[in-house]
């Protein structure tokens, strides 16, 4: 059916997706990596134990005092990698003997999002002490221990969404309730201001490149997730052609650089039950430096949004109509909202989601690439409905 | 439209053999026997699904063959000749289906397959050296036909859940009909 396999991609097919579409550095490396492992093995499932002997071995040249893995288990939770929890008996620099609560997130042989550890574990890092984040304490970015790259990092307690409520997978369709959407809702909305007017020019980001200000940052983005639908989609879809081609014409000035998460949405941070407050944003992958208004925009999906109890008000992560979201906002980061931009946002991440869901998805469950290749293949149903998001912002714009 | 039983029967295979059987207590027999039940049902089902349509219509060129024979070559009386009747009316309806069924189902997927990504490349001209009325009409065209689209495909995965049903038209009013006869 197609001209070029994706399957078993050539160079030179390579070569020239690298040469259409420049991104940062370490997007560049891990793209490219992706491609050049896709015609070896699928995804062979990797036992506890295997894990477990991977932290240790990491931890022998991390630790120079003695320490124990224990009591590891599987977690789930996200698309997208491996997860494992542990108990680390050690002396932890500082605070003496103790045991502590961690996760090892590892990628797949292909994830829903090809991404860098390295920026991963470097993005919590800065956010320590601004933002609830866990603990991130050690990142083998190369796969140099684990059968592929993976961070370590603090187990941080809470529930994603209500105990008893129920969601889709990946945690899409949260409805907190009329109670907890006000008090939850406060601190998305501070969170999000926090991270955005956060000076990261203070913080250790190596693995990122920084864009100049104008359009360079935005050009990132739309290469980055056009070259993905390149790489990844199936079938095309014209819709995804026109997107792109306006995302490109219509391109705004980044007027201030700030961490976009890139992923910011309901799912995606835990609370505490008993005192409703949020205690980790976790999943710190697509991280970038750009436009605030690109989280905004992110935040604006429809698939993470549901109707109020009128029925009416779409209440966007579970919490709150457009324009309250907007006006929160602006007081509590003391920077300005532009509904326009926000608009192009909305744009540039629906394109975005639907090349993860229409195209990523599929073509790591065509390969086998994942440990949860079932997920991922139901989860190109949710591409559909961001699909439609996109047709109808661009109606819109 | 990638919501086809071919991925999903693939990811449900990876999924019992890699995660779901070592799960399954070694001790509870029939649940140890029924999942591998499971994963050969699943096999076969990945196996056989894209010949389906081709099994059916070499059935169905075989009967109508049989019954063109057996018009030819049966006589009796009362009985016979009823059953003979409605084998001939039957045997005409078949003939008639199998003449229209001549293109596979792969062939038909594929011929949307390029269609889609020959108006993407075209998308992607306009886009680049278009001239300014096309571009608007372009605009136009992709958008009405990716809601005819979209509305089909929400339509067609309602059973995962993402779309509220009340939004959705049954899927069967959307794709048409069967072939006329």
């Amino acid at each position: 059916m197609l001209s070029i396999d994706k399957n078993r991609p050539p160079a030179e097919w390579i070569a020239d997706l690298r040469r259409r579409f420049p991104c940062e550095t370490e997007i560049d490396r891990i793209l490219t990596s992706k491609l050049n492992r896709r015609a070896g093995p699928g995804y062979s499932p990797v036992s506890l134990e295997t894990l477990s002997n991977g932290v240790k071995a990491l931890l022998q040249q991390e630790l120079k005092e003695p320490f124990e893995v224990v009591e590891a288990k599987w977690l789930s939770g996200g698309a997208s990698k491996v997860q494992m929890e542990f108990k680390l008996q050690w002396n932890e620099p500082g605070v003496g003997r103790t045991t502590t609560r961690m996760v090892l997130r590892m990628e797949p042989a292909e994830s829903a999002v090809e991404t860098s550890r390295l920026r991963e574990f470097q993005l919590i890092k800065a956010f320590e002490g601004i933002l609830p984040v866990p603990k991130a304490y050690w990142a083998d970015a190369e796969g140099k221990y684990f059968p592929y790259p993976a961070i370590i990092y603090g187990f941080a307690t809470g529930v994603t969404k209500p105990t008893g409520s129920v969601s889709n997978v990946s945690g899409t369709g949260i409805n907190f309730g009329p109670a907890l959407r006000p008090i939850i809702g406060a601190q998305f909305v501070d969170h999000m201001a926090r991270m955005h007017t956060m000076d990261w020019r203070q913080a250790d980001l190596s693995a990122f490149d920084v864009p100049a200000l104008g359009t360079q940052a935005v050009e990132w983005q739309i290469n980055w997730w056009e070259r993905v639908w390149e790489e990844d989609s199936n079938e095309d879809i014209p819709l995804m052609r026109f997107a792109a081609d306006w995302l490109r014409q219509n391109m705004p000035p980044v007027d201030r650089l700030s961490v976009v998460h890139g992923d910011y949405r309901s799912g995606n941070f835990l609370y505490t039950e008993h005192d409703n407050r949020i205690t980790a944003w976790l999943d710190w992958e697509l991280g970038h430096l750009g436009d605030r208004h690109e989280d905004l925009g992110y935040a604006l999906n429809l698939v993470h949004a549901h109707k109020s109890e009128d029925g009416k008000t779409v209440l966007y992560n579970g919490f709150m109509p457009k324009e309250a979201l907007f006006e929160a906002y602006e007081k509590a980061s003391g920077l300005s909202v532009s509904p326009k931009i926000v608009d192009y946002y909305r744009v540039l991440s629906t394109y975005k989601l639907t090349a993860v869901c229409i195209g990523s998805t599929y073509r790591i469950a065509r390969g086998g690439k994942s440990h949860q290749d079932v997920l991922l293949a139901w989860l190109i149903g949710a591409g559909y409905v961001i699909a439609e998001d996109l047709r109808r912002v661009l109606k819109e714009v | 439209m990638e919501i086809r039983p071919a991925i999903q029967i693939q990811a449900m295979i990876k999924s019992m053999i890699d995660v779901v059987l070592p799960a399954v207590d070694p001790e509870h027999k029939m649940a140890q026997e029924q999942a591998q039940l499971i994963i050969g049902t699943l096999k076969m089902m990945g196996q056989r699904l894209p010949l389906q349509f081709r099994y059916d219509r070499k059935e169905l060129d075989e009967y109508v063959a049989l019954s063109v024979e057996l018009l030819k070559q049966m006589r009796g009386s009362e009985k016979t000749q009823s059953a003979m009747k409605e084998l001939g009316a039957s045997q005409v309806e078949g003939a008639a289906v199998l003449d229209r069924a001549r293109a596979e189902p792969g062939e038909l997927e594929t011929a949307v397959f390029d269609l889609r990504a020959k108006v993407g490349a075209l998308v992607k001209a306009v886009g680049a050296d278009g001239e300014a009325a096309s571009r608007d009409a372009l605009k136009h065209l992709i958008l009405d036909a990716a809601e005819n689209q979209l509305q089909r495909e929400l339509s067609w995965q309602a059973a995962l859940g993402y779309s509220d049903p009340a939004e959705l038209q049954p899927i069967e009013n959307l794709i048409g009909v069967s072939p006329a006869r």
